[in-house]
């Protein structure tokens, strides 16, 4: 269980402080998928960040599994993809994705195993002795999904993973994320933030809208469509309709925001 | 997912292709590497002489080619020592043992203090006005202060003429790998911060390779530096070889024997040029894989 209770976060900056975070009571299931969807600035990567112990929160407290974040992050339990694929350039893809785990110590012969078994998983096998250049965006950050996959973590922290690509290789790397996620022993913790409603309500079971200035959680939606979700869950009225209810939320959203 | 949905991007293709004897292949990459360099040579060769002649310029004061030519195969002293050009080269060699071993030395301490500075802001803040300023003194000053006092002290004179190569050398390492340290991405930072990665694997797995590039590039600037410092520490009176003396020697009978000045800039020039090369093939080998190309 992920808690977020009575959670602010304000940034110094020239202009005075700003407040990126106001007032965020949250709670998130373990194996649950979570997608964070709001304008710019309304402070969903930074609820991201702060479940990851990549920033402290001002006021209120953040749990992880009844420990703190920093504890959580020393215990491993994060995986996190980025935006930008973040590989490293002078490691062949094998050897990005084997990263974590050497860094965790973990033994040559169990490494290169888990890698094979995860480029085969994101269907890069025959990319392993590659380097990130070589290979177009879309593989690059698949290489990234296979990263955060590596140690197995209990969460998921995803930011915009999927927003720098093209539509056709976005909604086939969802998919992909779908099988993958569900596919797993025991399902990952996913929080998944995005700009893209459509992604948002076929990926998650509950969607957060979040409203800017200062940012906090305007409202949660429960996507009700049944899992496994497929080509089909795109064209189903039910989906529809859905993203239609986001969408409306966040036109509230902004409209409040304009009033202010 | 399917293998043939994998569509791998352009730059793919465009890497080297890997054939059992590409000789073809070779000679081509060769014959445009080589051409352009050929090319320029024989302009300043046809510049050379035709400015000889437009402006009606002596001998006295530019030699013809053919002079130097000449001059490259006289024997030195009055016919019993060697050919001058194997002289030269010999002494060019001389300097680029002490220019080698200053830019180890030099290299090495620009590299200890760039990581000196990034572990402890205050020390760079305290320290880096010195560095700078020591780099504002002229060299021409400092060689015959070193040389000269190591000497007295008793020490071999190549201790006091790397140290002076040496001293023109970590200036540009400690400025670049400065900035090299510090160049990995706040991503890229805050996945090892994610993997509860400790501050040596973060040094050995993404803050070191990160600053390789911006090492190289300094290592370019300091090979030549290197160079410059052997010969200007070899001016001072008292050396008896390297291509500083023989530029001494030279410049003493330019009057009688112009030629010799000009072979004895020729060889310090390409004694820099190789000294970078070899910076630049060390780069090529060290970083390409991560390229795919040469860096530039």
């Amino acid at each position: 269980m992920i808690q977020f209770d009575r959670v602010s976060k304000t940034y110094p900056s020239g202009a005075g402080p700003v407040t990126a975070l106001h007032d965020v009571s949250l709670q998130i299931a373990p194996g649950e998928f979570v997608a964070l969807i709001g304008p710019s600035g309304c402070g969903k990567s930074t609820l991201m960040r702060l479940i990851g112990d990549l920033e402290q929160p001002t006021t209120g407290v953040v749990s992880v599994g009844g420990k703190t974040p920093e504890q959580a992050r020393r215990d491993r339990d994060y995986g996190i993809v980025f935006q930008a694929p973040v590989l490293y350039e002078w490691r062949t893809i094998r050897k990005n994705v084997e990263l974590p785990l050497e860094i965790m110590g973990r033994p040559a012969v169990q490494r290169r195993a888990r890698s094979q078994s995860l480029l085969q998983l994101v269907g890069l096998s025959d990319f392993g002795d590659a380097y990130p250049h070589q290979l177009s965006g879309g593989m690059q950050q698949r290489a990234a999904i296979a990263r955060a996959l590596s140690f197995e973590p209990s969460i998921l922290l995803m930011d915009e993973p999927f927003g720098a690509l093209d539509e056709i290789t976005r909604e086939r790397l969802q998919l992909e994320l779908l099988s993958i996620w569900s596919s797993a022993a025991e399902r990952p913790t996913v929080i998944f933030v995005t700009h893209s409603i459509p992604e948002a309500v076929f990926l998650a079971d509950r969607v957060v809208v979040m409203s800017p200035r200062p940012g906090r959680v305007q409202r949660i939606i429960t996507i009700d469509l049944p899992r496994p979700r497929n080509f089909e869950t795109r064209e189903a009225a039910r989906f529809f309709s859905l993203v239609t209810e986001v969408r409306e939320q966040l036109r509230i959203t902004e409209a409040l925001n304009m009033e202010h | 997912m399917a293998e043939e949905t994998l569509v791998p991007d352009r730059r793919r293709t465009n890497a080297t292709p890997v054939r059992a004897f590409p000789i073809r292949e070779l000679l081509r990459t060769g014959a445009r590497r080589v051409t352009p360099v050929l090319l320029t040579v024989l302009i300043i060769l046809v510049f050379w002489e035709v400015s000889k002649w437009l402006f009606a310029i002596p001998d006295q004061r530019l030699p013809s080619l053919g002079a130097l030519v000449e001059a490259m195969f006289t024997r030195t002293q009055g016919g019993a020592g060697p050919l001058l050009i194997i002289q030269m080269l010999l002494n060019a060699w001389a300097t680029f043992k002490v220019a080698a071993g200053g830019f180890l030395i030099g290299g090495l301490l620009g590299f200890g203090l760039a990581l000196l500075f990034t572990q402890a802001p205050p020390l760079e803040r305290g320290f880096l006005p010195y560095v700078i300023g020591s780099q504002t003194v002229p060299i021409l000053a400092i060689a015959p202060m070193v040389v000269v006092g190591l000497g007295r002290m008793g020490a071999e004179p190549w201790v006091a003429k790397m140290i002076v190569a040496a001293y023109l050398t970590f200036f540009p390492v400690t400025i670049g790998m400065l900035r090299g340290l510090r160049a990995a991405s706040p991503l890229s930072r805050d996945l090892m911060h994610s993997y509860a990665a400790g501050p040596l694997q973060t040094f050995w797995k993404l803050r070191l390779p990160v600053s390789l590039p911006y090492l190289f590039t300094a290592l370019k600037v300091a090979a030549s530096a290197s160079v410059i410092g052997a010969i200007v520490a070899e001016l001072p009176a008292g050396s008896r070889e390297g291509i500083g003396v023989m530029i001494l020697n030279a410049a003493q009978f330019y009057n009688s024997r112009p030629p010799a000045l000009y072979l004895a800039i020729l060889v310090a020039g390409l004694l820099g040029v190789a000294a970078y090369s070899l910076v630049a093939l060390a780069e090529r080998l060290v970083l390409g894989a991560r390229y795919g190309h040469e860096p530039r």
